[in-house]
């Protein structure tokens, strides 16, 4: 039997304040965190997110924020193109709708980590997970809970992932 | 359907496979696994031989699909028919993720120009570039960088890519008649997309980025889109209304600095206009703005005489209603008055007039302001500059108002910038945190240089009498110099100090700009906004803190000058009655001796 083919599956990871969490982290909410991070899945050639928008496609490293600040190697998978795609579509009208999106519970590492888990069964790094609850347990992150929920983030540069109409 | 949530091996699923023993008893042959599929997850039991095929045939019955549109995902893994799940390796508890093709085949990837990408996504990554040029160049923390969420629906590409194309009134009717079309122009985010990606907007504010801070006020944008709304209405007023003529202008359009205005002529113009727009309905300035906003939205140059000048900014309260005026407002009429572009300039202020007209209790101060010397200076040099274009409609006739407006720039020629810069900073001291927002609009690189020094110097002569107790220089000395150790030492701070930085009258550090977004989307030049700004903001320090310095150092020098130098004009001034001595000084220092400017600058502020 032939060997499957394999497909490599990367995690990009982007630091939204560029530094500046670093940076102020520690005069504002009393904890350094290295980062604000937005994530995406790159398989096929091709960079997945999610954010307000849905979910969202682009060649690796095409929207707006440029070249990723890190890449992590999720493993590699054997899903084709052709599934994954299918997959996303059925998650795009399911789970991960654009007003699904929630910047703290909901979010585009949300999606990174299912995604993630679907391609390669294994999860993305924990300090990326972890971020919103290392926020909302400083005195700062729930104060300014009411205003951060109501971000909506959407990194520009993607194309909307669809399925078109009539599906069985 | 078998409701299958089984979560102890006791509970026997119907349906399941031959080999699951017949016995309810756990078995140690079975496992239950558990089966994701996008939006949801279940716990299936199957016996531990279960050769994936016959799994599959179990979802394709739950799932009621095919057995071949069932794609099984293990650990990245695809199960295939002749394994059995233990084989590969699934275990008590393991997910597996269940995807079901469709019976049509996967949509293709976007990237490869299907219907999502339309034209519409390709220019939206152009002009995504193009954003983000145009959002930098101005590099003015008062526009705040909003790149709103693309909302990418289908729909809305679409009707937008339709909305490019069509041009014509009746689609114009058409598409404004169509409500799911209202609704996108409800979404604030969306049409300000939309204006900014056009080809031609893009041009327009590529050559002046004033005009893309107006774009960017997201209240001016509102009011221009309710005006839109009621697009069919205006038009049809537009058509009853007779043409406007070009009447000549008496000279050829100025660059802003040399057609300024003088403080003294506003009152007579103001006069000229009272009379004017006391007999222009309001409609007519709605309509007169619709048709900006038409060309607007479709991206024509509103070089027709209708869009211009019909509205002379009705006249009324102004000057009474200076302390008033929201700066917001002034900005964007300063803004206006920066622009060199006359046609732009036309346009820009009509947007702000349109806005004013609009005719809401908010709206008054629009007008206020809009009134404002400060602002009027912007305006007033439309005046000169295109003075004749107003719509002849009404009693007034065009030539009267045009004759008057001869003699008037006449006047106003002889005198010179600084004047105007006078009265603004005589406003400027009034209202704090207009000063800042001008400051702001001072960091501008398309700010002249001679306008940045006229600033300051009459800055100077203004600061010089206020700052008469050289106690207050000296506190605001030592306040400069704080900020200037803690820019150097501490940069990261200046954002925290804003709020004093404000109430200074100073640069409003980056952070200024923190409360202004519009938090609902994200301003992913963040990080761009501070760094550009706090060495700008360091080296206003410095212009600002020599200029304070020399001000302690000669401050009581300086100020017997004036007064020596002006004690002609002073005397003259008291004898025609002004009798605040102060006042009197302060006119003539800002008018550089000039009595009769200084005459009617004081007669303004006094309200007469």
């Amino acid at each position: 039997m032939e060997p499957p083919h394999l497909y490599p599956v990367m995690l990009y990871v982007y630091d939204l304040s560029k530094g500046l969490a670093r940076r102020l982290s520690p005069i504002m909410l009393g904890k350094q965190l290295e980062g604000i991070w937005h994530t995406s899945i790159v398989v096929h050639r091709d960079e997945f997110f999610f954010g307000s928008g849905g979910i969202s496609s682009c060649p690796p490293g095409g929207t707006l924020l440029g070249p990723p600040d890190s890449v992590v190697d999720v493993g590699s998978t054997e899903v084709t193109e052709e599934i994954f795609l299918e997959y996303l579509s059925s998650l795009g009208e399911s789970l991960f709708r654009g007003e699904a999106y929630n910047l703290f519970e909901h979010n585009c590492n949300t999606f990174s980590n299912e995604v993630a888990q679907f391609l390669t069964g294994r999860k993305i790094p924990s300090y990326i997970t972890d971020l919103p609850s290392e926020v909302l347990s400083t005195p700062f992150g729930q104060a300014l809970r009411p205003l951060l929920d109501s971000i909506q983030i959407q990194p520009p540069g993607g194309n909307n992932v669809g399925r078109p109409t009539g599906q069985s | 359907m078998p409701h299958v949530t089984a979560r102890t091996p006791r509970m026997a699923q119907s349906g399941s496979p031959k080999n699951l023993p017949a016995d309810q008893d756990a078995s140690s042959t079975s496992t239950r696994v558990i089966v994701k599929t996008p939006g949801k997850e279940q716990d299936f039991i199957v016996a531990d031989d279960t050769s994936v095929r016959q799994f599959k045939e179990k979802l394709s019955a739950h799932f009621n699909c095919q057995t071949d549109q069932i794609v099984l995902v293990f650990m990245g893994r695809l199960l295939r028919d002749h394994d059995t799940l233990t084989q590969r390796g699934i275990l008590d508890g393991h997910t597996i993720y269940l995807v079901i093709k469709s019976k049509h085949g996967s949509p293709p990837l976007a990237h490869c120009s299907t219907d999502m990408s339309t034209s519409k996504a390709c220019s939206r990554d152009e002009s995504i570039d193009e954003n983000s040029s145009g959002v930098h160049q101005p590099g003015s923390v008062n526009e705040i960088p909003v790149d709103s969420p693309l909302l990418m629906k289908p729909e809305v590409s679409t009707e937008q890519n339709q909305n490019l194309e069509t041009g014509t009134s009746e689609h114009m009717a058409q598409m404004l008649n169509n409500s799911s079309f209202q609704q996108l122009m409800l979404n604030m985010n969306l049409m300000r997309q939309f204006i900014d990606e056009h080809a031609e907007m893009q041009q327009l504010v590529q050559q002046n980025p004033e005009v893309f801070q107006i774009l960017d006020n997201s209240e001016i944008l509102w009011q221009t889109l309710e005006l839109a709304r009621n697009l069919t209405i205006i038009q049809e007023i537009m058509q009853t209304q007779p043409s406007a003529q070009n009447l000549e202008p008496p000279q050829n359009p100025q660059p802003y600095l040399g057609g300024e205005t003088i403080p003294g002529g506003e009152d007579t113009l103001g006069q000229i206009y009272a009379d004017f727009s006391d007999q222009t309905p309001n409609h007519v300035h709605e309509s007169s703005g619709g048709n900006c906003v038409t060309n607007l939205l479709s991206g024509q140059v509103p070089e027709q005489v209708q869009c211009s000048r019909s509205v002379p900014p009705p006249a009324q309260e102004q000057r009474d209603q200076l302390p008033q005026l929201p700066t917001t407002r002034v900005i964007y009429t300063g803004s206006c008055g920066l622009s060199s572009a006359n046609a732009t300039l036309n346009r820009m202020s009509h947007t702000a007039r349109v806005s004013a007209s609009t005719g809401s209790a908010k709206d008054q101060s629009y007008k206020c302001a809009l009134q404002q010397p400060a602002g009027v200076p912007a305006l007033l040099s439309i005046q000169p500059t295109q003075p004749p274009q107003e719509e002849g409609k009404d009693d007034i006739s065009p030539r009267d108002f045009d004759q008057r407006l001869e003699d008037e720039w006449l006047l106003w020629d002889e005198q010179t910038s600084s004047q105007i810069t006078g009265t603004m900073m005589q406003l400027l001291m009034n209202n704090s945190s207009l000063a800042a927002q001008m400051m702001m609009l001072l960091s501008l690189p398309q700010l002249s240089e001679q306008w940045k020094q006229q600033m300051l110097q009459t800055q100077l002569s203004d600061l010089l009498v206020s700052l008469a107790n050289p106690k207050a220089s000296q506190a605001i000395l030592q306040i400069e110099q704080g900020l200037h150790l803690l820019a150097t030492e501490a940069p990261d701070l200046l954002p925290c100090v804003a709020p004093y930085l404000w109430g200074l009258g100073w640069f409003p550090a980056p952070s200024c700009s923190y409360p202004d977004i519009d938090m609902a989307s994200w301003s992913w030049d963040v990080h761009n906004v501070p760094e550009p700004k706090e060495p700008e903001s360091c080296h206003k320090s410095e212009a600002v803190t020599q200029n304070l310095k020399s001000l302690a150092k000669d401050n009581s020098h300086f100020l017997q000058a004036p007064e020596i130098r002006l004690s002609k004009q002073m005397k003259y001034l008291r004898a025609m009655g002004f009798g605040n001595h102060h006042a009197n000084l302060q006119a003539l220092i800002a008018t550089e001796g000039d009595t009769n400017a200084a005459i009617r600058k004081l007669k303004r502020s006094q309200g007469f």
